[in-house]
């Protein structure tokens, strides 16, 4: 279609401006709906994933081969030989920004005659701090310093339920993997805030050295955490950690976040299928919208229709022309919608809306809306696509018109 | 021997109307020279409408004959007689049909548009047919800035604009004063005399049907007379 037929397009959806206007308006909010969707949804999932993977201690973690599809429960009495030499190592791949021994255990923890079980991390204070959740989730008290000191962080539920605070004493029992029982008595430097309120009621931390001692198991490791360095592919640096522990003849095996973390991919499937689902009745409104539009314009412009193809045009040229229209008001409501979904982000982001906790978790956060321009790109086709799909039925109505019988249109 | 311009050959068009069907036109004969001056002349129902659009491929008849300049068109698909319509007919209507959001020079050239044929081409070709329907000047006006005599010249210059051999016009005067409607019928006889246009109307209007030489008068859908001024009546 040359310049001169697109310029008649656009004119003819001038002809009634209000009804233009709101038709372009259903689009224009489709658009923004579907923009700023995928932007609170991507923040939603950023967060989401930031928070698994600084659980979780990294995105990476190296385990003992037996522990491949074992709960952490049952694999925590596995342990990798040599975590020093093994963590070094690690240390060393060159997609590898951090590694940290990590030992996990489970148990009771007591205070006077109170005693709660917990979930419970023996760690590297240094490297913990740096690279996970802990640091940040620090409530009361300060962050454990000293890796040889007898000192405790408690989440803030497991701290109620122990009716204890910071500078208080509480004793760490648990099972060591020969099957007997041992204890560390530790004072708490800090009580957590952990976003995960499940975790908030079981969460522990202790330095590597008396977790060690209380496990009896100096030297070993449950897992090896590791942080990999921004903008790493992550199925590809763990594909180059395994190669290098099958090199070495390690017996062990690497998990990527994702692996260990079905909550994040459940829920993950629940938004896609939520969005998906808005997205539908989104595009269903446009098309019903639009094709509503079209079809009054044709049946307003029957005797026109009915003229052009008396002077000889063609049925397609008919179709093309009112497929056009369509089109450019898609073309005009996206351009219009993403103007408008980044000004209404831009507010949203300033006006810093506190978010009430999400189930399960113990604090909220501000909205926010990410800027994601493949949305804006996604939405600019679907939106188009949708008002081409909702101009066909008229645009062939209008192409198939008896000239006769529309020229004697009333 | 030319073949003439049209040949129509017991040209028959039915409707249906409920369960029962309605003669619009029955076994019409016609021949049109180039350059013919003709009406097709009878009262309201007498089937010159039908029998027009027939002629002007229009509608398809359901038995009969037809011949364009030699070639048969009974059989042509739509965009055969499409492709006819643009290119040898011209078309001019009781009321004037403009595309409102066009200007009177887009309106005529319109009818080059959808022969692709180049922009520029288009102006200067509207430009002249819009001079000779005596329009110079207001070739950026939209329909509702204009009279209706003024429509209807831009009607008449869209008809004329691709040089057809022949314009079939229904009842161009209907919506006319008595004033632009003999302004209008002059503007024929110059485009006839001028341009060796053929025109053949479709008419009651007496102002038509006097002055032009060639009178097919219909009754009940059926050819009752064919005259011409100066020759005998067949």
């Amino acid at each position: 279609m040359t310049l001169r037929w697109w310029r008649l397009a656009a004119r003819n959806l001038l002809r009634h401006r209000r009804r233009t206007f709101l038709t372009g308006s259903i689009v224009v909010v489709g658009y923004v709906a579907a923009t700023m969707t995928a932007g609170f949804v991507a923040q939603t999932f950023g967060g989401l994933k930031d928070i698994t993977i600084r659980g979780q201690g990294g995105h990476l973690r190296v385990v003992s081969a037996e522990a491949v599809g074992k709960t952490d429960e049952e694999a925590a009495g596995l342990l990798l030989d040599d975590a020093e030499e093994l963590t070094r190592s690690v240390a060393t791949s060159p997609d590898v920004r951090q590694a940290m021994p990590r030992l996990s255990f489970f148990g009771l923890v007591a205070h006077g005659d109170r005693s709660v079980g917990y979930m419970g991390t023996g760690t590297v204070p240094a490297l913990e701090k740096s690279a996970t959740l802990a640091a940040e989730a620090v409530a009361e008290g300060t962050f454990l310093s000293d890796p040889e000191a007898d000192e405790v962080m408690l989440g803030g539920g497991l701290a109620r339920s122990l009716g204890v605070t910071v500078g208080g004493l509480v004793t760490v029992m648990t099972t060591t993997p020969d099957g007997g029982l041992n204890a560390v008595d530790a004072e708490v430097v800090a009580v957590l805030r952990w976003p995960i309120k499940e975790l908030d009621d079981r969460v522990l931390f202790l330095p590597y050295a008396p977790a060690a001692r209380l496990l009896k198991a100096e030297g070993k490791a449950t897992s090896i955490a590791v942080t990999l360095k921004e903008g790493t592919d992550l199925e590809r640096a763990a594909g180059a950690l395994r190669a290098r522990l099958h090199r070495t003849g390690t017996p062990a095996a690497v998990k990527t976040w994702i692996e260990s973390a079905p909550f994040y991919v459940a829920v993950k499937r629940l938004y896609a299928a939520i969005f998906l689902f808005t997205g539908l009745v989104l595009a269903t409104v446009v098309v019903l919208a639009a094709a509503n539009t079209m079809t009054m314009s044709v049946f307003e412009r029957t005797r026109e229709i009915g003229t052009l193809l008396a002077i000889g045009m063609e049925r397609g040229q008919v179709r093309r022309l009112f497929l056009a229209e369509g089109l450019l008001m898609g073309l005009a409501g996206s351009v219009a919608g993403a103007v408008a979904s980044l000004l209404i982000r831009a507010a949203v982001n300033a006006a810093r809306i506190e978010l009430p906790p999400p189930p399960g978790a113990t604090s909220g956060g501000a909205l926010h809306v990410e800027l994601i321009p493949l949305a804006f790109g996604v939405g600019f086709v679907l939106m188009t696509v949708t008002l081409l799909v909702a101009s066909w039925w008229p645009a062939r109505r209008a192409a198939r018109l008896d000239p006769v019988e529309a020229l004697s249109h009333v | 021997m030319t073949a003439p311009l049209l040949s129509a050959t017991a040209l028959t068009r039915t409707y249906a109307v409920g369960e029962e069907r309605v003669v619009g036109v029955r076994d019409a004969a016609l021949s049109l020279e180039r350059g013919e001056l003709a009406v097709l002349a009878g009262p309201s129902g007498s089937g010159k409408t039908t029998l027009l659009n027939l002629l002007g491929l229009l509608d398809r008849p359901d038995s009969g004959r037809l011949e364009l300049l030699g070639e048969d068109v009974s059989t042509l698909d739509d965009r055969g007689r499409a492709r006819l319509r643009r290119e040898k007919l011209g078309f001019v209507f009781q009321s004037h049909q403009l595309v409102p959001v066009l200007s009177a020079e887009e309106n005529v050239a319109l009818a080059l548009w959808i022969r692709g044929l180049p922009e520029a081409e288009c102006r200067v070709r509207a430009r002249a047919a819009l001079a000779a329907v005596g329009l110079a000047g207001m070739e950026g006006r939209r329909p509702d800035a204009m009279s209706g005599g003024q429509r209807q010249r831009v009607a008449v210059a869209r008809a004329i604009v691709g040089e057809p051999a022949l314009v079939l016009a229904d009842e161009p005067t209907a919506s006319l004063d008595s004033e632009t409607a003999a302004r209008l019928l002059d503007l024929f006889d110059a485009l006839h005399a001028e341009k060796g246009i053929a025109f053949l109307f479709s008419s009651h209007d007496p102002r038509i049907v006097e002055r032009v030489p060639r009178r097919v008068r219909l009754v009940d859908g059926r050819i009752a007379s064919d005259e011409r001024t100066g020759g005998g009546a067949t």
